[in-house]
Parts: structure tokens; sequence; C-alpha cells
């Protein structure tokens, strides 16, 4: 197999891994990889942005992923880094990954606004410009008549929102 | 057999020092939130103070990962985690750098607030400074941490707009607590040792003294528009000596005889568990 072939497959390996305490939402999805390199000897080094600073899955998403890498053909090592820089926002999830949130019952936060530079020198934080109370589309009817109940929900990346127009309430995925 | 704790890295330098300070502020912080779980006086305020219990504390755990990989020689990458309990059970009490507000007991509610109120207007107004730190790691993990302090400021400002408000009892019983909270909170902007280095060299661009004016500018005109202008603390009013000492690891009964034997008791028992 060649080099890239394999870092294909790699990829699309890792990239697959669930976020375990929301597992139709992959970290691929999340964005969550930084970097990701494998050398001639089979050799893999993955480098992660770990998402809120409070996820207890964070450890656990590490394990998986360098479970998911030894697994495939060919590879004979693997190291998994988290790195800081640059600093993993919402504004990673990807299109799929906000409409699995969504499915989920989870509102998601908004993606990343056109034309924005990507976090990969100095962090452009769109999201942080806007107030973290703005009303988000409802998960089960699409309606906008939501507001939100609590700011502190079940896990750190979560919030509590009610639904007005069809009494519903729901979580958000915290902007 | 005997247990070995992972080995500290060094702590002396100015970058080590600062990155203690903000990371034991927001380890004894969480500690005291996590004081409410379970017994605060309604279910969001116990969902809140866990969840900001959690924060500060996962915070805390960011910056001593920095910390654990940046400033020792080891290998640390193969047992990161060890080498971050370490850093946050397995110092003495005089090794940590957190202000004396940090480690004061909750008290009540309307102090609970209080503190929070100015120990979150001060830590947005660091992490911004920090956010600008020459030190790429440092500035990336400060930007990421300014965006989650986010909810912790809307909560304690919710609060403060709440109380400041409601009329005479809960407006008086909570100037009761801001009177006590304020004065203390000057012990947040005492530097720590090498602090200079750390601001010539532009790792934290403006140090802890300077910051002072900043959040003053900042919680004087909030202060002053909910009606407890007189409990605005003067430029040149010092910090009382009780509250004064935590940043050069003196403190008080509240974390030598509480916090520090509670929080670390598991730890020194058995230094070498893994979770």
């Amino acid at each position: 197999m060649t080099t890239t072939t394999l870092h294909a497959e790699v990829r699309r390996a890792v990239a697959a891994v669930p976020d375990p305490e929301l597992p139709p939402v992959t970290i691929g999805m999340l964005g969550m990889i930084h970097h990701l390199d494998v050398d001639d000897d089979g050799e893999v080094t993955v480098e992660l942005l770990p998402t809120f600073s409070g996820c207890p899955a964070t450890e656990m998403i590490g394990r998986d992923v360098a479970d998911a890498a030894r697994e495939v053909d060919g590879v004979t090592a693997v190291t998994v880094r988290f790195r800081h820089d640059p600093p993993w926002t919402p504004d990673r999830i990807d299109e799929e990954g906000r409409e699995q949130l969504r499915r989920f019952g989870i509102a998601p936060p908004g993606g990343p606004i056109a034309g924005a530079q990507r976090p990969d020198g100095r962090p452009t934080l769109p999201l942080a410009m806007t107030s973290a109370a703005d009303p988000r589309p409802c998960p089960y009817c699409g309606s906008t008549e939501t507001v939100r109940d609590a700011m502190f929900g079940p896990t750190p990346c979560r919030d509590v929102r009610f639904c007005r127009a069809c009494d519903q309430p729901f979580e958000a995925f915290r902007s | 057999m005997t247990a070995t704790p992972a080995q500290l890295p060094e702590l002396s330098t100015p970058r080590a020092q600062v990155l203690l300070a903000v990371a034991d502020d927001a380890l004894i912080s969480g500690h005291r939130s996590s004081h409410w779980t379970g017994v605060a006086p309604s279910l969001e305020e116990d969902l809140a103070f866990s969840t900001i219990a959690q924060d500060g504390i996962n915070h805390a755990d960011v910056w001593y990962q920095l910390l654990a990989e940046s400033e020792t020689d080891v290998a640390v990458a193969t047992d990161l985690r060890a080498a971050v309990d370490a850093l946050g059970l397995g110092r003495a009490p005089a090794a940590y750098r957190h202000a004396i507000l940090c480690e004061r007991p909750p008290r009540d509610f309307a102090f609970t607030l209080a503190r929070h109120w100015a120990f979150e207007r001060f830590d947005v107004v660091r992490l911004d400074v920090l956010a600008d730190s020459i030190d790429p790691d440092i500035a990336a993990i400060a930007t990421k941490l300014l965006h989650e302090a986010r909810y912790h400021l809307e909560h304690a400002d919710h609060w403060f707009a709440r109380l400041s408000r409601a009329g005479d009892q809960p407006h008086e019983r909570f100037a009761g607590a801001l009177a006590t909270a304020l004065p203390e909170a000057l012990g947040l902007f005492e530097p720590v040792d090498g602090e200079e280095e750390a601001i010539e060299t532009g790792l934290f661009p403006v140090g802890h003294v300077a910051l002072r004016s900043r959040w003053l500018e900042i919680v004087g005109v909030l202060l002053e528009e909910a009606g407890y202008g007189e409990l605005v603390p003067g430029d040149e009013a010092a910090t009382p000596r009780e509250a004064s000492g935590g940043r050069r690891g003196e403190h008080s009964p509240d974390f030598l005889d509480d916090v520090w034997p509670e929080m670390t008791a598991l730890y020194r028992a058995h230094p070498d568990a893994r979770w």
C-alpha cells in the first residue's frame, strides 16, 4: 500500500471515531483533527485539539483514536498528542456534525462565518462576538421562538432552552 | 511497595510562577465552588456552581499540562496525567500561588456571589491580557478559556444585577457581602516572584499590579450604577493584611487547615493512583 493510500485510510478511521457522549457525532465532524502524519515505516502521529476544557471525554477520545489508527493494516506505531494552539472553538464543527447534533435533539452552534480566517495562526473567534444567549432554532420543530432557560446544562458543552412553539425543552451546544 | 510521586517540574522560573498563579486561582476557586454541589439554594444554581467548579478545576488542569510539558526534561508525554496530578495535588501549601480570596469558604450564598463576581470580573481581564502573550501556547489557551469564561461572567453579572436591583433586604445583604469580598479581592493583584521579567519579555504583557486599575475601572462603574458607589476600593487602598500574601505562598488557615488537607488527602495516601 502506498503511503498516500495508508494516510487516507488512517484519516478515515480516525475521523470516524465517535464522541463518547454524543455518539452520532464523530471527532472528524467536530473538527478535532489538527494534523495527521504517516511516515514510510507506517508510524502514525495524530495531533488533536481538545474541545471544552472541562470535557471528561477528552482522554477517552485520545485512546479511541489510537486504537482506531492501530487497527488499520500497515500501521506499525501510533502517537496521539493533544495540542492547545490553535484553540478549538465550536465554529470548527462541520455542516454534517451540526446536522447530527440537531437530529440528536441538541441545537447546534453556528458554523464558520464565510470569509473569516481559519484559526491556524492567531485565532479568529467569530462566535465570541455574539451573545451566548442568542436564540437557537428548536431542533424538533425549527421554530426560532425559543428562549434560553439555563446557561448551565448536563455537560460543560451544553445549555438548556425552551421552545415556545412546540412547548419542548431542548439542549443547545454552547457557542 | 512505596509509592513514588511524579516529579514536579522546575517551578522557580517567572513563566512557571505566572502560570501557577493563574492555574492555582482556578483550582482553588473551583474547589470552593464545588461546595454548593447538592446544597445550592436552587437546582439551577446547583448546576451552575457544579459546572463552574468543573470548569475551574479543568482550566487549572490545562495550565498544569502546559507547565508539565514545557518545564520538564523528562518525557512527560507518556504520563502527562501523573505530572498534572503532581502539580495540582502534590505541592506543599507554601508552593501554591492563588490569592487568599479564592481560598475563603463560601460563607453564605451572598458572599459566594460577591466573591464570584469580583473574581470573574478579574479572570476575564487577566485572560484577555494573556491572550496577547508572546508565548503562543499561553495565548492560545487564554483565548480558549476566555471563550468558556464568558458563561461564568454572564452568570456572575446576572446575580449582581438581580440582587442590586431587588430592593432593600437583598440589596443590603449583597452590599455586606461585597464589603467583605472587594477589599480581599485586592490580593488578586499582588505579583508573583519574577513577574517583572515576565512583563518585560511579553509573556504576561500586563502584570497583576497594573491589572488592578483595569479591573477597578470596570467594577467601579458597575458598582456606582448599582448604588454601591461607597464600596468601590480606592486607587491607593491596601490589601487587608489577612487577605495578602497568597501570591507569595503565604496562605490562611482557610487553605492550610481546610482546602489543602481535604483536596490532597487521597493523593497523599496514594500518590501513584490512576483514574
